[in-house]
């Protein structure tokens, strides 16, 4: 019997990957000031459709730190799920669209937008996954709390 | 003077109105309470599917926000309602089951 | 990436920051300097900021993908000394005039200085808002299992 459903599952996914976010765009923002940096992004969409295949797929199992993963990569580490992996590995260079007599090409004034708008939506999602897991409980609980 | 002119006289029916509460048993349609408390039961299901979907919208970056809020408050909501009906529906029974006969 | 990476990250950047401010204002104060402890006037100072992928402090587990796929923290490198001369003024009673009586001043412009601190100033309160944003998220996830 399941009790949590893929709703759950997919909200859970969703904070993974906005904290993938949060970190690229933080990244960023510590950067906006290096010469000849070129801000790196990450397509949401594209990232949340690999939390779902990476979820979906069985993944080897590894019974040692030091084991690589299935495609190659890198120890999966013990406190990484497996969304966070695979929307880590879509981390890319992005084109960058504020060019500077230093090379940088940071925005930071879009780059905060986003970190705000990221931030709203990982707050959504949680209170989502919170509410849930509340009515859920109400029911187990035999209207108790 | 027979009981048919003085019926026809004073416009009694001998017949009573079945009243909702005898229909709603049973009586004439077949289905009755059963089919309501199911039919309840099935809204509110359908509240925390729509909650689901709205839920998975925003996970997956586009929906409404107070959309979903609202429909995750309303199936919370019914889910409680629910819950308090069928307390009570138990303490009824249980009540009825003491009857001494 | 994770809520520690982030909190690296960011105060990373408000160090990078901070040092730029420190470096701006230490310009600005020295602007008309003739004389220093190194023998001639003073030399501006200039950051050199990097961007660096996490070293794997909290060991391998932390090490998730190719560095490419990192998100980057910012650091100071090295802090050089502005090489160009600063210009000349003919002041022959100067206590620092050379023999021909120039007395050479700091390579100071007063305005790049207020701009970079500006600058400055601006990034770190952006770095300073990730810090909040990532605290008002934390409490979001934390608030699931209230």
């Amino acid at each position: 019997m399941k009790l949590f459903d893929t709703t759950l599952t997919r909200l859970q996914q969703s904070l993974d990957v906005r904290l993938v976010e949060h970190n690229v765009l933080a990244g960023n923002i510590a950067n906006s000031d290096t010469p000849g940096y070129r801000p790196k992004e990450l397509d949401f969409s594209q990232a949340m459709a690999a939390a779902q295949q990476a979820a979906d797929t069985e993944m080897l199992a590894s019974t040692d730190a030091r084991h690589l993963g299935p495609n190659g990569e890198g120890p999966a580490g013990a406190g990484a799920s497996r969304a966070t992996f695979a929307a880590t590995t879509l981390v890319r260079d992005g084109v960058g669209n504020s060019p500077s007599l230093d090379g940088n090409q940071v925005d930071l004034d879009r780059t905060m937008a986003g970190l705000a708008e990221n931030s709203l939506q990982y707050g959504a999602s949680a209170r989502a996954a919170g509410k849930k897991l509340a009515i859920l409980r109400y029911v187990v609980s035999d209207g108790g709390s | 003077m027979s009981i048919e002119t003085i019926r026809s006289i004073v416009g009694i029916n001998p017949q009573p109105e079945v009243s909702q509460v005898e229909r709603s048993l049973g009586s004439a349609s077949g289905g009755g309470f059963a089919e309501t408390l199911g039919g309840a039961l099935q809204k509110v299901d359908q509240m925390q599917l729509n909650a689901d979907a709205q839920a998975d919208k925003v996970a997956m970056g586009g929906g409404n926000l107070h959309e979903m809020s609202m429909s995750l408050e309303e199936a919370d909501i019914s889910m409680r309602l629910a819950m308090k009906v069928r307390t009570k529906l138990v303490e009824a029974y249980q009540e009825i089951m003491r009857m001494s006969v | 990436m994770d809520f520690l990476t982030a909190l690296r990250i960011s105060g990373a950047g408000l160090g990078v920051e901070r040092t730029r401010v420190n470096l701006a204002t230490s310009n600005l104060a020295n602007a008309e300097t003739t004389r220093t402890p190194e023998g001639g006037p003073y030399k501006r100072l200039d950051p050199v900021i990097q961007a660096v992928s996490f070293p794997s402090e909290l060991g391998d587990a932390q090490q998730l993908g190719s560095p490419a796929n990192q998100a980057m923290k910012a650091e100071i490198s090295a802090i050089v000394a502005d090489q160009t001369p600063g210009r000349r003024v003919y002041s022959p009673g100067h206590p620092d005039a050379d023999p021909e009586g120039f007395v050479v001043f700091p390579n100071v412009n007063p305005v790049h200085e207020v701009v970079n601190l500006m600058s400055a100033s601006r990034s770190y309160e952006a770095n300073a808002t990730a810090i909040d944003t990532l605290k008002s998220m934390a409490q979001r996830g934390l608030d699931i299992a209230r």
